[in-house]
């Protein structure tokens, strides 16, 4: 599946600061374009469950909300520290990079 | 018969209920016969209850700390590095978890007689080395975990230090474990800030009575050492003045309040539990300033007696407000200077207690409510 645009949020946390960026495949050197596509293909982004936050009251843990934009749907995520499945944690780690690095241009 | 140690004659109770707390488990075994001895010796059936019940808690669980190390991955808790009473490692960040966690025990236990987390003796595990680029700490529901900060981007990038640089960081994820076993408020909107400020005000005063500072001495900052040189700010918050801990590009600005006029009204991160603290944080900090000396020792011990006893999971600052002001009249008196200053607190961020009549009487008058009731005292206003 071509997937077109990729939102990611981060609140929370012991900090309280969010972060987020808003990406346009396109826009973004292929190899990195490319390791995102693998890695929502992996996790088969579409059919994930929309809540996965497992216990939610859980001090001082982050909340990700990842949204995901192809041709044909939209699907949202949120999920957090702990409850996030274990394949997640190498796009996360990516979203938070790139999060950061926006906000600082 | 009871055989009695040579120890029983020469040191006084404080100290052996200390070696039973803190002793090698010999040492504990000892001191906690020799507790028993002397009380039964004097007939003092009452402090051989207290202290057998105190000494059986000791023994089944004392000061236990355990350190993972989670080697960068996310499973939990990771491998066992450091056990309690075992020499320090070379890894910084298992040393700090574990007196850090060490330092918490002691202000619970030393100052508000509180064995460990659970008030039973539940062991402190501690993981470090929590993923990779993990900016920051959390208690998971049984143990506290802690990031390294930005440890994988260039220096040049790097915003965050590991999470256990700062010990009122350790100290605040270990009252969120108190916090779970007491008033287990609710982690959202005004029931979560005030979890939130729970954590604040015990992690400041860990780090207030580690290094035996004042209220006028200490710096009433959280997360101090924690921004890296790259970040124009001194800490993530400030209880003594909300909003102004940091103020950077990157990072953004310090969204603090520290009064009820500038509350935060968001969605994000459970309804702004991290924001909103600013106004509970900073009444904590108006009080203990008011009543000067060690923090822990007034404005710690209303605030630890209504975490305990008063609070419950959907309390909100105006309930706060009210039960501190309560707990203070309680253990201190009504109208006591300690009251006012409760009260003085609350107003200072915009919520008012005890209206501006006199305080109620809660048993603390009782010959005066007495004799008004005779005739023989003016009635109050």
């Amino acid at each position: 599946m071509q997937i077109e645009r990729i939102k990611f949020e981060r609140t929370g946390g012991f900090a309280g600061i969010r972060i987020a960026t808003d990406l346009k495949l396109d826009d973004l050197p292929d190899e990195q374009a490319h390791t995102i596509s693998e890695l929502l293909d992996d996790l088969d982004f579409g059919e994930l469950p929309e809540q996965m936050m497992g216990n939610a009251n859980m001090p001082d843990q982050f909340t990700y909300t990842i949204t995901v934009e192809t041709k044909k749907w939209e699907h949202t995520v949120t999920t957090g520290d702990t409850s996030a499945p274990e394949k997640m944690q190498e796009l996360l780690q990516l979203l938070n990079r790139l999060a950061r690095t926006q906000k600082k241009q | 018969m009871h055989k009695r140690s040579p120890i029983n004659c020469i040191v006084p109770p404080h100290v052996l209920r200390n070696i039973a707390t803190h002793g090698t488990d010999a040492q504990k075994n000892l001191a906690i016969e020799t507790i028993k001895g002397s009380a039964q010796m004097r007939g003092q059936r009452q402090a051989l209850a207290e202290f057998s019940v105190a000494a059986f808690r000791v023994a089944v669980g004392g000061k236990e700390r355990v350190i993972y190390d989670a080697k960068h991955g996310s499973s939990l808790p990771g491998t066992v590095v450091r056990k309690e009473g075992e020499a320090p490692t070379a890894d910084v960040a298992v040393n700090e978890a574990y007196d850090g966690s060490g330092y918490t025990y002691d202000l619970y236990n030393d100052i508000y007689q509180r064995n460990s987390i659970d008030g039973n003796g539940m062991r402190l595990d501690s993981t470090v080395h929590y993923r990779v680029g993990y900016d920051n700490a959390f208690w998971d529901g049984e143990q506290m975990v802690y990031g390294d900060g930005d440890e994988n981007l260039p220096e040049a990038e790097r915003l965050f230090n590991r999470f256990t640089i700062a010990l009122d960081v350790i100290g605040h994820e270990l009252t969120h474990g108190v916090t779970q076993y007491e008033a287990k408020l609710t982690y959202s909107q005004q029931p979560g800030a005030l979890n939130e400020s729970m954590s604040d005000v015990f992690g400041s005063l860990v780090k207030q009575h580690h290094l035996q500072q004042t209220a006028a001495d200490a710096d009433w900052l959280i997360g101090q050492g924690l921004l890296t040189q790259n970040v124009k700010g001194v800490a993530l918050r400030s209880m003594k003045a909300p909003g102004t801990a940091y103020d950077d590009p990157v990072l953004g600005k310090d969204p603090q309040p520290a009064h009820m006029k500038d509350y935060v009204n968001t969605l994000n991160d459970n309804g702004g539990v991290h924001i909103n603290s600013g106004i509970p944080n900073h009444a904590f900090y108006v009080i203990a300033t008011e009543l000067g000396g060690y923090a822990w020792e007034k404005a710690g011990q209303i605030w630890y007696v209504t975490l305990k006893d008063k609070l419950t999971a959907n309390s909100k600052f105006q309930d706060c407000a009210n039960l501190t002001y309560q707990t203070a009249a309680d253990l201190f008196g009504v109208g006591s200077v300690e009251q006012q200053a409760v009260q003085k607190g609350w107003a200072e961020v915009g919520i008012t207690v005890g209206g501006t009549t006199p305080p109620p009487d809660t048993g603390g008058g009782c010959l005066e409510a007495l004799l008004r009731l005779l005739g023989a005292a003016p009635a109050k206003q």
